[in-house]
């Protein structure tokens, strides 16, 4: 008896742009919390003090009290801000006078700093860690090898789409190690103000992403920085006979744009030189979060199947807003572009929790999921320019203090009874 | 003692849920979505209770009875947030039936709605085994190991392993009974599913007093066989009523 062929169902498509989305983010912060726990094993006393721009206001030692800690780190992380301020200021400024060879030149330069001298300097650890036999021009041939591929990679966007992944997750773990090595008082700080510089600078008039994110639509051009995009979903139906799609760009404001381009340049002079390689990275990677979204077309059938999470008062929303009509892109399909910057801030807040127990990993990995979630959904919602780190950060750093604090006394009384529910 | 031993624990306690997860749930990305929320919930429940019992604990060693009313408010909570889970569950079968609708694609099938149960069990069970197990057995990856006085034979993590992958399999079965049972308004799953999860937590008690893990844990596993058959059960009588009356 010949089986009838089982129609699929709609659950089989639903949800593949977010899954795609956040695998990458998980692999990163995964990498992250390996490296944390094998690195911070095998070196067991307390991190040497760090000479960057981060704690130039001030450097935390163990004898302080707490008060001069939590000072010290608001210090420190205001510093920090008003240079990235200053720094996305910059930016957009070169972004307005058409300089994006110049952009795109810093980029691959930054992209070469990170992958050489931060990823072969975590090589030379692991390899003394283990004991890996091997020699030092074989390790210099293979780094240079390495870093080539990924400045290439980044430069170029004719690339396979899977190595370009891989390599911008590479450099988002190996950026997101570095923060993890600073402070912990300070590093906590960092991650609660830039979540907030991160919503001033998207949402307020005068904020420098919101002018980025405005030129760049009025212009209709990508802005040059180190962006994930994830592969995009093809659909296999009605799509095909639609004639003149009307594609509109969406725009998801990250971190602060402008990869690490100013920032190194800004950090040579002021951070400390003669400290390991850890000061020419006094930066953030900061691009924009751009959600491309081929979605919300103009007829309503097409633009369901698209955009399943959309509810139905954005959809109406959206055919009668003015905005269907610019940026008028062609044949780039939509597909969800996070920014790096988010990728190295999610990370970096994993592992910071690593250092202290893995209870806490994995409430802070489910709380920045659950922020991500969120936050494409208010995406679909509100339809304009959103930061991608407030919402996550912040449930990130609540769950870890609860669970700091009341989750695993509760647990670990419970279950060395061998009592569980 | 040694990655391979910590290894080891690690898929004694969650082996089955990724067999579940890379078979059944990473084809579709949705069931991918609703793992990630319900073991959300299960966490957040966890540290709403944990918030709750904070003042009282450390408990003295001694007294089991303070033991007996965490146990009960506890599974009395997270079984209030089942029925949550059931409200925002049906809610969401509505839009989902009103996207298909328009988008011109068959409605969710009955075997839709049962995948999605099961991740959401799946959720459960993972929360439960990630977090009563997986976080304490950081130290299994070192040198050495580590035996409570009340069940000196084995050795700590191998036994609280053992009774997470009872529970993993509780949790991921009774949502399925449990979903079922609402959809259906049949009155002995549903409360079935409450009782079941009451029992298996009772049974941990017996754990507390010195050699009661040798009694225990087989009763633990009892419990487990029974939700499996009569969540087998269950899906087999819906399945073939389903397929006698072709819709």
């Amino acid at each position: 008896m010949a089986k009838k062929p089982k129609p699929t169902s709609i659950i089989d498509s639903i949800g593949e742009e977010i899954v795609r989305i956040i695998t990458p983010v998980s692999t990163c912060m995964f990498l992250v919390v390996i490296l944390v726990t094998i690195l911070n094993t095998n070196s067991s006393d307390s991190p040497s003090s760090l000479n960057t721009i981060a704690t130039v206001a001030y450097n935390e030692t163990p004898s302080d009290s707490t008060w001069d800690k939590f000072k010290g780190a608001l210090l420190n992380s205001l510093v920090f801000v008003v240079v990235v301020t200053v720094t996305t200021f910059i930016l957009v400024l070169l972004f307005y006078l058409r300089c994006t060879k110049f952009l795109k030149i810093y980029m691959g330069f930054s992209s070469f700093v990170v992958l050489g001298f931060m990823g072969g300097e975590i090589g030379v650890v692991l390899i003394k860690g283990f004991s890996v036999p091997i020699d030092c021009f074989t390790f210099l041939v293979v780094l240079f090898n390495f870093t080539v591929v990924g400045v290439m990679a980044v430069f170029m966007s004719k690339m396979a789409i899977l190595i370009t992944q891989g390599y911008l997750v590479v450099i988002g773990m190996l950026v997101a190690y570095w923060f993890t090595m600073l402070p912990e008082w300070t590093t906590w700080a960092l991650l609660v103000t830039m979540a907030l510089y991160d919503l001033a600078a998207v949402l307020l008039p005068g904020g420098p992403l919101k002018l980025l994110v405005e030129l760049a639509i009025s212009r209709d051009e990508e802005i040059p920085a180190l962006v994930y995009e994830a592969r995009p979903v093809s659909y296999d139906d009605e799509l095909g006979g639609r004639g003149g799609v009307v594609e509109r760009r969406m725009w998801k404001g990250g971190s602060r744009v402008g990869s690490d381009i100013g920032e190194i340049s800004n950090s040579n002079p002021i951070s400390n030189l003669e400290s390991d390689s850890n000061s020419t990275l006094g930066e953030m990677l900061a691009p924009l979060v751009q959600v491309n979204e081929t979605r919300l077309v103009v007829s309503e059938e097409t633009s369901e199947l698209s955009v399943p999470l959309i509810d139905q008062r954005a959809n109406t929303r959206g055919q009668e807003d003015d905005f269907a009509v610019e940026g008028i892109g062609l044949g780039s399909s939509g597909a969800i572009k996070l920014g790096l910057g988010d990728f190295i801030f999610y990370s970096v807040l994993v592992g910071r929790a690593a250092m202290y127990d893995f209870m806490t990993v994995y409430a802070c990995y489910l709380a920045i999921i659950a922020g991500l979630g969120i936050t494409l959904l208010l995406l679909a919602l509100y339809q304009k320019a959103l930061p991608a780190l407030p919402v996550s950060i912040l449930l990130g750093v609540l769950f870890y203090v609860l669970t700091r604090f009341f989750l695993e006394v509760f647990v670990v009384q419970c279950s060395l009874n061998l009592l569980m529910f | 003692m040694t990655v391979a031993a910590g290894l080891g624990y690690v898929l004694l306690a969650l082996g089955p849920s990724l067999t579940l997860f890379i078979s059944v749930i990473s084809r579709k990305p949705f069931l991918i979505l609703t793992v990630l929320t319900s073991t959300l919930l299960w966490l957040v429940s966890l540290i709403a209770m944990s918030g709750l019992w904070r003042a009282f604990l450390p408990l003295k060693p001694t007294v089991w009875w303070p033991y007996v009313i965490l146990i009960i408010t506890s599974v009395a909570f997270q079984e209030a947030l089942r029925i949550l889970f059931w409200k925002g569950y049906k809610r969401l079968e509505n839009i989902l039936d009103a996207f298909a609708d328009r988008a011109r694609k068959p409605r969710l099938f009955l075997t839709d709605k049962m995948q999605i149960a099961l991740a959401g069990g799946l959720g459960h069970g993972v929360a439960h085994a990630v977090f009563f197990c997986l976080s304490l057995l950081t130290p299994a990856f070192g040198p050495a190991t580590f035996y409570v006085d009340r069940c000196p034979r084995i050795p700590f993590f191998l036994v609280s392993a053992i009774i997470s992958l009872g529970f993993v399999t509780i949790h991921t079965f009774s949502m399925v009974i449990a979903f079922n049972g609402y959809a259906e308004g049949k009155k002995t799953d549903r409360v079935f599913v409450p009782v079941i999860h009451l029992v298996a937590a009772m049974v941990t008690l017996i754990n507390i007093f010195s050699g009661g893990c040798l009694v225990g844990i087989p009763l633990l596993y009892f419990i487990t066989i029974l939700t499996l058959l009569h969540c087998g059960r269950t899906v087999w009588r819906r399945l073939t009523e389903n397929q006698s009356r072709p819709e």
